[in-house]
């Protein structure tokens, strides 16, 4: 099965987890960084984000929407 | 000596700042304050025309309560204060409206509000995506709630403080270095004849050089100095934030003292 590897920002956490911080926004910037090249810590770091507790909310997230858009059109 | 409050650093976002000849009782309820006391904007309540996308209701609702809403104290009553009796009217509460067709990624920006100036602070967050033939039509109502009630009310994230410490090196000290070694926070530095502190705020009050002194030449006392460290969320300005909290205080400290005075 061919995963897509590019994530969706539209459903990525608006607000980390723990700490409450607002963190939406940056998502499609962190992944335009990536796609330069850049490593997450490198990208992270730029960006500004300095707690690991929202570190972990950018590279660890899976897009629900991404993969439920691959089936769109299928039914109904 | 009278409390002082010291900034160290400040942008729109992040301050930080020393709160001097404070009690820890203070200083916590203060933290505690800015969390919990501070009212905010938030979307508390929303009707849904027509969703055809592929998150449920509840998960919209629960993603437009976290967006942090630009706040004016002066334009809002807290619901339960309000002339309409906590029924909601344009005193207490604000809607937000969005009516729109796929595909399209809706961004914060996207919503109209009854207000042109009560806008969701930051422009640029994804809400959801919408794909061909999907549609979306809400409307979202605002009101003044406090971060007691729910976290999306606190007008902070990050809101912590620790206690400034006094490091303390006696002549005891053999300047054999193993406090500089010991220490995780890179705290201290051997300052020609004697070991010196580089850098007291950035100490942790972990112990780890009284721990490794053989000589006991080290002491780390508490002090009635707080370093502050406060990050917005974009709801209010820090400034704001700081200020209301202590009068929300001054008022329960007022509070309090007619009650001790009733009673004697
Ligand atoms: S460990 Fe104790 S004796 Fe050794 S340098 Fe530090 S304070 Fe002095
Ligand atoms: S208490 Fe911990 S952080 Fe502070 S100076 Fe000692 S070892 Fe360093
Ligand atoms: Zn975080
Ligand atoms: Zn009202």
């Amino acid at each position: 099965m061919d995963v897509p590897r590019e994530e969706s920002a539209s459903d990525f956490p608006i607000r980390c987890f723990s700490c409450g911080s607002v963190i939406g926004h940056l998502y499609e910037e962190y992944q335009k960084k990536l796609k330069e090249g850049k490593s997450s810590k490198e990208a992270l770091d730029e960006l500004g984000i300095e707690r690991y507790c929202c570190r972990r909310m950018f590279i660890t997230h899976k897009s629900v929407l991404k993969e439920l858009s691959r089936f769109h059109g299928a039914v109904g | 000596m009278k409390p002082k409050i010291e900034i160290l650093e400040e942008s729109d976002f992040k301050i930080r700042f020393i709160l001097k000849n404070v009690s820890p009782a203070l200083a916590n309820s203060f933290r505690r304050a800015m969390k919990a006391e501070v009212p905010t904007l938030a979307v508390d309540y929303v009707d849904f025309y027509v969703n055809s996308s592929y998150l449920y209701d509840e998960i919209l609702a629960h993603r437009l309560g976290m967006l942090p809403i630009k706040t004016d104290l002066e334009k809002f009553n807290m619901q339960n204060e309000c002339v309409c009796g906590g029924e909601g009217c344009p005193n207490c509460q604000i809607s937000f409206r969005l009516n729109v067709e796929g595909p399209k990624v809706v961004y914060s920006e996207d919503f109209i509000s009854d207000d042109p100036e009560i806008v969701f602070a930051i422009d640029n967050i994804p809400v959801l995506e919408l794909f061909e033939g999907q549609q979306l039509m809400l409307e979202a109502v605002a009101r003044l709630g406090t971060g007691r009630e729910h976290a999306k009310f606190q007008p902070v994230s990050v809101c912590a403080y620790k206690i400034i410490p006094e490091i303390e090196i006696t002549e005891d000290c053999t300047l054999c270095k193993d406090c500089i070694e010991a220490c995780p926070r890179d705290v201290l530095e051997a300052g020609g004849d004697k070991i010196a502190v580089k850098d007291v705020l950035n100490c942790s009050l972990c112990m780890e050089c009284i721990k490794v002194c053989e000589q006991n030449a080290i002491k780390v006392n508490e002090t009635n100095n707080f370093l502050f460290t406060v990050e917005a969320t974009g709801a209010l300005p820090l400034r704001v934030v700081m200020r209301k909290a202590l009068e929300i205080l001054r008022s329960k400290a007022e509070e309090m003292n007619k009650i001790i005075e009733e009673i004697q």
